[in-house]
């Protein structure tokens, strides 16, 4: 794969999605090892440029990293509110000047590792960028749930939540649909875009929802930080009615259906507490499938910041 | 394309490493590890005559896509495989078997994979070719064919499950 | 000084080319027709097979001037409007400070005497500072000579304190043009809601935001008695409700923008700044209704919004970068390339909406090529082309989707009385 940057699914060709998919299983041979550590990106420089606060992502990435043997460095951005964009032009052109190789970013401005991936020769990884996209959460939700279904066409996926503000939602649902998955939206009616696939069912209904027989429903977080303004009334009638409430899990329990979530979980609101101990949950699967899909995604990357004449190494 | 090596050439050349790597099994279990590409499938032919006389060893597979000293080189990195180490490493006798020793640097790549593993007692090099020009000081211990090549001439080794048949060419560059 | 224009072809505001010569005395037309001759010490341009139009007349440009000279100023503006064959424009006033009292329109118009070539009419705000509240020096700058009064960049969001000023200003014989959003709707002003705004990941300012303010707008001055322009329409069913309430017998006015004509939020692609502003781009359907509109009448007039920023500022990631594209020097060529060599539209209505109606709503002369008529008009090559290189242009910025593109037409000549502006 000659790519420069991970910016999003929409420009991956389905070869692509396969040889990623692939490309992680190896990784994850890696974590039985003693030594967990390869020298592939050796001496290679990874830099961490997180303007959204936090801490699975970034500590993913950097174990990711630093398990393939390269330097990490977190740059310490300011979190505040807004950061306009003049402030993250000169953070990039420092960056070049520190020859950084590989870059990961997120951001709350849509667009924005897009506008880096211009402007810098190394790899651009986006961490997620405002509504827009996740691709890493998406591989490696991808990756987890092939591990259940090996056959993933034809499966279904009932992604349940606040799916207007979501990037992983946008992410997922679309590598879903390019491995021929059915992908099912859930949420309340002021959180349910209009536009967006067609192939995609919207639900207002969970328990409607459920009749359609998903196998895996993927919860999202309420993304209460994000709310301008109300869009429904309060987190007990959202989990009342859009939550896995104790009965809902029942039902989910009998019928073999598995459960998904990109974490942080907000236990009482997106699910009641006996969700994390429900025997299907592959919400531990999918930290641990994190750092070798974002292994895999880091060994595939070209940066261009040792652009040399290649003499095909002998070896 | 000149051929070099034919199937009975390939078969002598594996039958003579068999022979050899027969010998040393006998002082203590030893481990197959086949380096892929193609040395696995020199090292699956070496276990199945290993196999049929009842010798028992242990067998895997490594890839060594992410220990190559020539990544950053390269448009595209190679396509990764898993391997596959199924026993203990600390303390094994292992033979490594690979299809063509050149410059050595697949052998040095695949040493420091193998000692990510654990801490082999002893490791040996068993190579179908050794065609010369090392640039590193690394030697087999077993070798089925000693191939006389110019530095830039090409080495093509074909194998049955590889690529449909067996056969050997030397490719010389004017 | 003389001038012969020889062999052109005349574009007017009703009817079809018709071929003839012109000639020029004293900034004068001093006479119209085929075969003339041309006298003795006069200069001759050619213009065969080319069009002889009256000048452009642009109601709606920022020149930046005070305060954000770094985007634009009034020398390079007015230089850009006579690069697009462009011989008068109407300032809007969102500038720092504001164009809200007549300290600064007076500052304004002198400055426009010493640098510019062309007359420079600016807009003054409704409120002091745009703020929504306080009313602005409206009889002093009617006493400079504004007659529109507009907020333009953002809606008077108290609908009684627009109401109170229209009440109060219209007796003055002065008019209000509108910026029509309502803020609350619009989120993040970046792009329409819909399928782009889903796939960017960037909250929608959808068409209702837009369509609301225009109707609430126009009823405010229909029960003012005030006359009302609306600005940069890019909704379809908005401009219905233009529609309905001309033939209601409202004195509305609207304008469209040539962007609003050609380009949709498709044109975004992956996050293309060039393709943002405010209102947004909309859908192709929205793209030919406003075609069929302009065609049928419902738009008045034909104005660019000429908003430069620079190159960095447009640089920044989607919702941080500033909104708008130049439009002075590419307006006449890509209306050209775009609708009139496909037979869409003709010169007539090009001149009608581009020339003489932004002239009228002004209260200024509209300037044909006849006889005894001033001389303002311009020689246009639509067999010719025209690069839109930063060299080309004359304009400070060049946030304009057409940046290096070659497009089919050339403003050659540009006269205004005894004055040659612009010869290719």
């Amino acid at each position: 794969m000659a790519r420069k940057d991970f910016l999003d699914i929409a420009s991956l060709t389905r070869e692509e999605v396969d040889l990623l998919l692939d490309q992680a299983t190896p990784f994850k041979e890696l974590f039985t090892r003693s030594v967990k550590k390869v020298p592939a990106l050796k001496g290679k420089s990874v830099l961490m440029l997180f303007y959204e606060p936090s801490t699975r992502t970034l500590s993913s990435f950097e174990v990711a990293a630093k398990r393939l043997s390269a330097d990490v460095i977190d740059l310490d951005v300011p979190h505040s509110s807004v950061t306009k964009g003049e402030t993250v032009k000169d953070t990039v052109d420092t960056l070049q000047a520190m020859r950084a190789d590989y870059i990961v970013v997120r951001h709350k401005m849509s667009g924005l590792p897009q506008a880096i991936a211009r402007q810098t020769r190394a790899s651009v990884i986006n961490a997620g960028d405002g509504a827009h996209a996740h691709p890493t959460q998406a591989l490696l939700d991808a990756f987890t749930l092939r591990e259940v279904f090996p056959d993933l066409a034809g499966r279904k996926v009932l992604i349940a939540g606040d799916i207007l503000h979501s990037r992983v939602a946008r992410s997922t649902s679309r590598l879903l649909l390019k491995l021929g998955v059915e992908v099912g939206f859930l949420g309340p009616g002021s959180l349910l875009p209009l536009s967006g696939p067609e192939e995609i069912r919207r639900f207002t209904d969970f328990d409607e929802a459920l009749r359609w027989k998903p196998d895996t429903v993927y919860l999202l977080r309420v993304q209460m930080e994000r709310q301008d303004a109300q869009y429904f009334p309060g987190v007990q009638e959202y989990h009342r009615v859009y939550g896995i409430t104790s009965e809902r899990l029942d039902r989910i329990r009998g019928e073999g259906v598995y459960v998904m979530h990109p974490g942080p979980v907000n236990r009482g609101v997106e699910l009641c507490h006996e969700v994390m101990d429900y025997e299907r949950s592959l919400i531990n699967q999918q930290v641990e499938n994190g750092i070798a899909a974002r292994m895999a995604v880091l060994y595939s990357l070209k940066p261009q910041t040792d652009l040399q004449d290649t003499d095909q190494g002998h070896i | 394309m000149p051929l070099i090596l034919d199937e009975a050439a390939i078969g002598k050349a594996v039958a003579s490493l068999v022979e050899e790597i027969r010998a040393v099994a006998q002082h203590g279990r030893i481990a197959i590890v086949g380096v892929r590409s193609r040395g696995d499938e020199v090292a699956e032919r070496v276990s199945a005559a290993l196999g049929e006389q009842k010798i028992e060893h242990d067998y895997g597979v490594l890839d060594i896509s992410l220990y190559r000293d020539d990544l950053s080189h390269l448009a595209e990195n190679p396509k990764l495989q898993s391997s596959d180490i199924p026993f203990q490493v600390d303390g094994a006798h292992i033979v490594l078997v690979d299809d063509v020793l050149f410059t050595g640097r697949t052998i040095r790549a695949a040493l420091d994979a193998l000692t990510d593993y654990g801490r082999p007692a002893r490791i040996q090099l068993a190579v179908l070719i050794d065609r010369g020009h090392r640039e590193i000081p690394i030697q087999p211990d077993f070798s089925g064919v000693i191939l006389e090549t110019a530095r830039m001439d090409h080495v093509i080794v074909r194998l049955k499950k590889t690529d449909g048949g067996d056969a050997v060419e030397l490719v010389s560059t004017p | 000084m003389r001038l012969f224009i020889k062999g052109g072809k005349i574009a007017a505001e009703e009817g079809p080319l018709t071929a003839g010569d012109v000639l020029i005395e004293d900034g004068v037309i001093a006479a119209v027709g085929e075969d003339l001759g041309a006298p003795p010490d006069t200069q001759v341009i050619n213009a065969e097979e080319k069009i002889v139009a009256p000048a452009m007349f642009d109601a709606h440009v920022h020149f930046r001037e005070p305060g954000q000279e770094y985007k634009e100023d009034i020398a390079h503006g007015t230089e850009a409007a006579i690069n697009g064959g462009v011989t008068g424009v109407v300032m809007m006033p969102n500038t720092s400070p504001a164009i809200d009292s007549p300290a600064v329109v007076r500052s304004i118009l002198e400055r426009a005497r010493d640098v510019s070539r062309i007359p420079v009419y600016t807009s003054g705000c409704i409120t002091k500072d745009r703020a929504g509240s306080e009313l602005s020096g409206i009889d002093g700058m009617r006493q400079l000579g504004v007659v529109m009064l507009t907020d333009d960049g953002d809606p008077v969001a108290n609908p009684a304190v627009l109401k109170n000023a229209m009440e109060y200003a219209t007796p003055f014989g002065m008019f209000f043009a509108s910026h029509c959003e309502v803020a609350e709707l619009s989120g993040p002003r970046a792009l329409n809601e819909g399928k782009v705004s889903y796939q960017l990941g960037i909250k929608g300012s959808p068409a209702c935001s837009e369509e609301i303010c225009m109707d609430r707008d126009i009823r405010l001055a229909y029960a003012a008695g005030a006359r009302i322009h609306i600005q940069h329409v890019s909704s379809a069913i908005g401009m219905e409700t233009i529609r309905w309430w001309k033939q209601m017998g409202a004195e509305v006015t609207a304008e469209v923008s040539p962007h609003h004509l050609m380009f949709n939020e498709e044109d975004i692609g992956d996050y293309d700044t060039h393709y943002k502003m405010n209102p947004p781009l909309r859908t192709a359907e929205d793209n030919a209704a406003l075609l069929e509109g302009l065609k049928e009448g419902v738009f008045d007039l034909i104005a660019t919004d000429h908003a430069p920023h620079s190159k960095f500022e447009k640089e920044q990631d989607f919702v941080s970068a500033p909104n708008g594209i130049t439009g002075l020097e590419t307006a006449l060529v890509s209306l050209h390339d775009r609708f009139v060599t496909s037979g869409q539209i003709g010169w007539d209505l090009i001149v009608k909406r581009y020339s003489a109606e932004p002239r009228r709503m002004m209260g200024l002369e509209v300037v044909p090529v006849e006889e005894s008529k001033p001389a303002e008009l311009i020689v246009f090559d639509p067999g010719g082309e025209t690069t839109f290189s930063r060299e080309f242009m004359r304009s400070k910025s060049s946030n304009t989707p057409f940046l290096d593109q070659t497009l089919q037409g050339r403003v050659d000549l540009v006269v205004r009385g005894s004055e040659i502006l612009l010869q290719r």
